[in-house]
């Protein structure tokens, strides 16, 4: 499959090529000089692509963001601060910081760390964490019953029939509602 | 040829516009589309200005001296590789390069940085390219290099300014200009996070590696710039304070300032308004630099030349761009309140603030005391000098602080160091100082400056080699390896920490240079062929005064043989003078220089008479300059070990030594290389007189500054072109007649009309503002930074301190992964 630069590119030795032949006659520096020229045109080429596909394109990928930032900054971020624990813990290991002073950054340090990891865990950003949660939530109490008990709540006493949740009389007998 | 790169200029420009347009708009509407096509757009400027850039360097090599900028910095007869560098010659072509450089290195930026900081990217793409714009403006509308003749076309060029005809010369500019180009970026980033409110830690990782690499250009382009006045002007010295060198210098002390700063918001959560105006004022001084440069406010030997106009669009652009951004820093001061605070004065917190704030002054200092004369002349028309003098009397001091605390601040730690800490760490450093200091009394060193350069060098190389060792006896003990391979180790997982260190290491060796300054002497002689005269260890034979000519321009050498003090032949030395074609009013003097790790002798003949066959010639000792070099080389180790890319950790153990191998060869065979280049200095063609001068009037020269014009206001005791040498016998003249030195000085500030002929600002008048403001600045920051860092040591510590990790699971987790590390 042909890539939209590799076009660029061959149409940019192309040209050079013939401006080699054009040129004949001229110093080596001259010609070289041209080429190079010639060949970033394509590179000109190659960026206006760059610059009008997106414009054009149904649909541009966005990378998979986790609370606003992408995973990979994230991961990076995670990466960092695993080595300022390193870090400090060789320095701990030169007895250049107090022991107090050491706990205090490490356990803060590491509790940023953790943070991360179960950021990382999750997947999501926290909109789809809380989403999450909510479906468990309602997993625990199985949907079935409510809806039971939603049909009861509007059963009326006297003759049986199904009304609405915030219904005071019966629709079919107008039997008051709930005083039971 | 012409048009057609007129017209890329505009596209560029309009691209530019348009990059600007889109990813701001694309940004705040959560578009991803636009956002990607101003990136595209933002690829395509560097594109259209590498075509650009090849177009204006065809027209040079072609010889289209149509262009007038081609005809004024270029000739038939010049060699190719001068012809491809007249391309930055001048300003047109520099302002060009400045954008082309720019475009390729945002591009590369953005392309490395895109996926890790999507939501910075639109911001960053929108910030460089605004910057892009700005230059692209100026070209378009004032300094266009492809304007050109309009009626008749030249045959053939003026040619590139001999001075600049040189190797160093020639490849200063764009190493300069990447260190520039390179604290664009930063900026860049820190506005963007500054729009997004994303002011947590994440900009700043994405900009440290771009900030140590444009330091490193910074530190290169200042070496490059130093070797070349070192052999091309020809007086002996290396660094003259010339405006133009200022501006270089300034944004190297404030990037300076912000690797040390970032490691304490990284690690502490402090400083981060301090960070994001350090990369704001970097990015200012950079355009300062350029404006210092390129538009003529200031005299100096790289000035192109006095331009109101573009002075004008320069002063409204940094004021704007002032104004903008610390708007924004203000607006978001309430995201940017620190998290932590400063628990202790014997901390390295406080070092760092306390480093910060030198860095920061010297900054401010060098720029105060390069504007002043502009200041004095424009506020009330008074014109005064602030020569070298001047600035070694304060930089020394403040050079010898910054030595100090490169020596203490690794030994400190971080919150608070205890007693017996510091009784632990400070042992051995202090007594490599003392050590190193006793020995330099007992020898009878009496020079106090060089002599406590020598010793505070001692106890930042003890720090050195301790925080080396110790840390190697640590990680053996960790690892269980042998001692050697637990150095590697170390080296290669605390890259950036000992890095660092080596970077101090070159810091040192470089000290080392500037101390042997102290020592250096030199004596002017007056030969004919077969004479000789003794200076220090050395004896200078003149064997002739020759005539030559290569078509380019006329050489008279003079052959000159060097003896030890055994009388034994050691070495051939040819000082000459070049007068090049079409520029014969401004001879060049070829210094001669014989280079060792001792000592350098440096000999230059600044004037001659071929019919009487005499010399004037001037001989330099500088003790120990190599060394500056030298540590410039281990300066770049240092560098390259601490830019290594994280991924390169599993195998760096063993290619360290390897690279940091073939770097050293590599700039050692540089140095070596230009041990043999001929050094060059352009002069007035007054013919200086041949006459040999007392030492009291040299001293008496010394207090006035050089008014040629050419030779950067060096003083008149140092400078070795025409006008100097005959103002130096003059002087010995009316010492002869019984002046004394304040009658001489009044002669000259009467004669020339004014106080700029004295090398140092008078102690009266508004002289007296340019005495004080060190010291004002000085005491008034350290009060405020006392002041900050009493509010912040008072602030109760912010409530709600993670109580650490509940789950045991992830403690274990943790503990694997932290293991997978090493």
């Amino acid at each position: 499959m042909l890539q939209p630069w590799q076009f660029f590119l061959l149409g940019g030795m192309l040209a050079a090529t013939a401006v080699v032949i054009v040129a004949t006659g001229q110093a080596p520096a001259n010609i070289i000089i041209l080429s190079i020229t010639v060949v970033s045109i394509s590179f000109v080429g190659m960026g206006a692509y760059r610059m009008l596909a997106p414009l054009a394109a149904e649909h541009v990928d966005a990378p998979t963001t986790i609370g606003g930032r992408t995973r990979l900054a994230i991961e990076r971020e995670k990466n960092l601060v695993l080595r300022s624990i390193k870090e400090l813990e060789f320095d701990f290991a030169m007895r250049k910081i107090a022991q107090g002073d050491f706990d205090e950054m490490s356990a803060r340090l590491r509790a940023r760390a953790a943070g991360l990891m179960t950021q990382l865990d999750a997947g999501g950003g926290y909109r789809e964490l809380i989403a999450k949660e909510i479906e468990a939530r309602l997993a625990e109490s199985p949907s079935a019953s409510s809806v039971d008990e939603d049909a009861r709540a509007g059963q009326c006493a006297a003759c049986g029939t199904a009304n609405d949740t915030d219904a005071k009389f019966c629709k079919n007998c107008g039997h008051r509602l709930g005083t039971d | 040829m012409a048009s057609l790169g007129a017209l890329l200029l505009l596209i560029a420009f309009v691209l530019a516009a348009y990059t600007v347009a889109a990813a701001v708009v694309g940004a705040r509407r959560r578009n991803n589309r636009l956002v990607e096509s101003a990136i595209g757009a933002f690829y395509t400027v560097a594109a259209v200005m590498t075509v650009a850039s090849g177009v204006i360097i065809y027209a040079f090599v072609a010889g289209d001296y149509s262009i007038r900028y081609v005809r004024r910095y270029s000739d038939s007869v010049q060699p190719l590789f001068y012809k491809i560098t007249s391309y930055w010659g001048g300003l047109d072509g520099s302002v060009m390069f400045w954008v082309f450089l720019l475009s390729c290195f945002g591009a590369v930026a953005v392309k490395v940085n895109r996926e890790r900081h999507r939501e910075l990217i639109p911001y960053v793409v929108a910030v460089i390219a605004t910057v892009e714009m700005f230059f692209l403006f100026l070209m378009v509308i004032h300094n266009n290099p492809f304007t050109t003749y309009l009626t008749e076309t030249p045959t053939d060029g003026k040619g590139l300014n001999p001075l600049l005809q040189n190797f160093y010369m020639a490849i200063h500019p764009p190493t300069m200009y990447l260190g520039f180009v390179g604290l664009t970026i930063p900026f860049a980033f820190g506005m963007a996070a500054l729009f997004t409110g994303y002011l947590d830690d994440s900009w700043l990782r994405a900009v440290r590696r771009w900030t140590m690499f444009s330091w490193f250009f910074l530190s290169l382009g200042l070496t490059l710039g130093m070797i070349w006045a070192y052999e091309e002007l020809g007086w002996g010295g290396y660094w003259g304070w010339d405006p133009v060198e200022n501006a270089g210098a300034l944004p190297w002390f404030t990037a300076t300032a912000f690797l040390h700063s970032l490691m304490v918001q990284e690690r502490r959560g402090m400083l981060r308004v301090w960070n994001v105006t350090l990369v704001i004022t970097s990015f200012l001084l950079t355009i300062v630099g350029t404006f210092l440069t390129r538009s003529g406010v200031v005299q100096s030997i790289h000035a192109f030349g006095e331009d109101a106009q573009l002075a004008r669009y320069f002063i409204v652009f940094m004021v704007s761009t002032t104004v903008f951004c610390f708007g924004w820093v203000i607006y978001r001061l309430p995201l940017l309140k620190a998290r932590h605070e400063l628990d202790s004065w014997m901390s390295k917190e406080a070092a760092f603030l306390v480093n910060n704030w030198i860095l920061l002054f010297s900054a401010l200092f060098i720029l105060f005391a390069t504007l002043f004369p502009t200041i004095t002349e424009a506020v009330n028309g008074e014109r005064l000098t602030v020569g070298p003098p001047f600035f070694n009397r304060w930089m020394v001091p403040i050079g010898l602080i910054l030595l100090l605390l490169t020596g203490i601040g690794p030994l400190l730690a971080w919150r608070k160091s205890t007693i017996s800490n510091l009784r632990e760490q400070f042992l051995w450093p202090v007594l490599a100082a003392l050590v190193t200091g006793g020995t330099l009394v007992a020898l009878g060193v009496r020079v106090w400056s060089s002599g406590l350069c020598f010793a505070l060098s001692g106890l930042v190389v003890g720090t050195i080699v301790q925080e080396f060792v110790r840390g190697g006896v640590v990680r053996r003990g960790l690892t269980g390896t042998d001692f050697f391979t637990a150095m590697i180790g170390l080296v290669s997982r605390n890259k950036r920490r000992y890095g660092g260190y080596i970077i101090h290491l070159g810091m040192v060796l470089i000290f080392l240079g500037f101390a042997g300054q102290g020592f250096s002497s030199d004596q002017q002689l007056l030969l004919k062929p077969g004479e000789e005269q003794k200076v220090g260890n050395y004896t200078i034979h003149l064997d002739a005064l020759r005539v030559t000519d290569d078509g380019q321009k006329q050489m008279i050498t003079g052959h000159v043989t060097v003896k030890n003090t055994k009388g034994e032949v050691i070495d051939q030395m040819k000082p000459a003078k070049w007068y090049y074609r079409k520029h014969e009013e401004e001879p060049t003097t070829e210094v001669a220089i014989r280079r060792s790790f001792a000592e350098d002798l440096y000999i230059v003949m600044p004037a001659f008479e071929v019919e009487e066959q005499t010399a004037s010639v001037e001989v330099h000792i500088n003790p120990l300059v190599n060394w500056v070099w030298f540590g410039f080389s281990i300066l770049a180790i240092g560098t390259a070990i601490a830019l290594l890319p994280e991924a390169s950790l599993s195998f760096a153990a063993a290619s360290i030594p390897a690279e940091a191998a073939t770097a050293m060869l590599v700039l050692l065979s540089i140095l070596i290389s230009s041990g043999t280049a001929f050094a060059q200095h352009v002069e007035t063609g007054q013919d200086p007189r041949l006459q040999l001068v007392s030492p009291k009037a040299r001293e008496v020269a010394h207090k006035l500054a050089c008014w040629c014009g050419g030779c950067s206001r060096l003083p008149v005791g140092q400078c070795s072109c025409g006008m100097c040498a005959t103002e130096r016998s003059n002087i010995d003249q009316m010492l002869k007649e019984g002046k004394d030195e304040t009658q001489i000085l009044d002669y000259y500030v009467t004669t020339y009309g004014g106080n700029q002929v004295l090398s140092e600002p008078p102690t009266s008048g508004s002289g007296r503002v340019v005495w004080a403001m060190p010291i004002v600045a000085g005491v008034g920051g350290f009060l405020t930074v006392a002041y900050l860092a009493m509010r912040w040591s008072r602030r109760p510590s912010i409530a709600g301190m993670p109580a650490g990790i509940e789950d045991p699971e992830m403690t274990a987790r943790l503990d694997d992964e932290l293991r997978n590390l090493d």
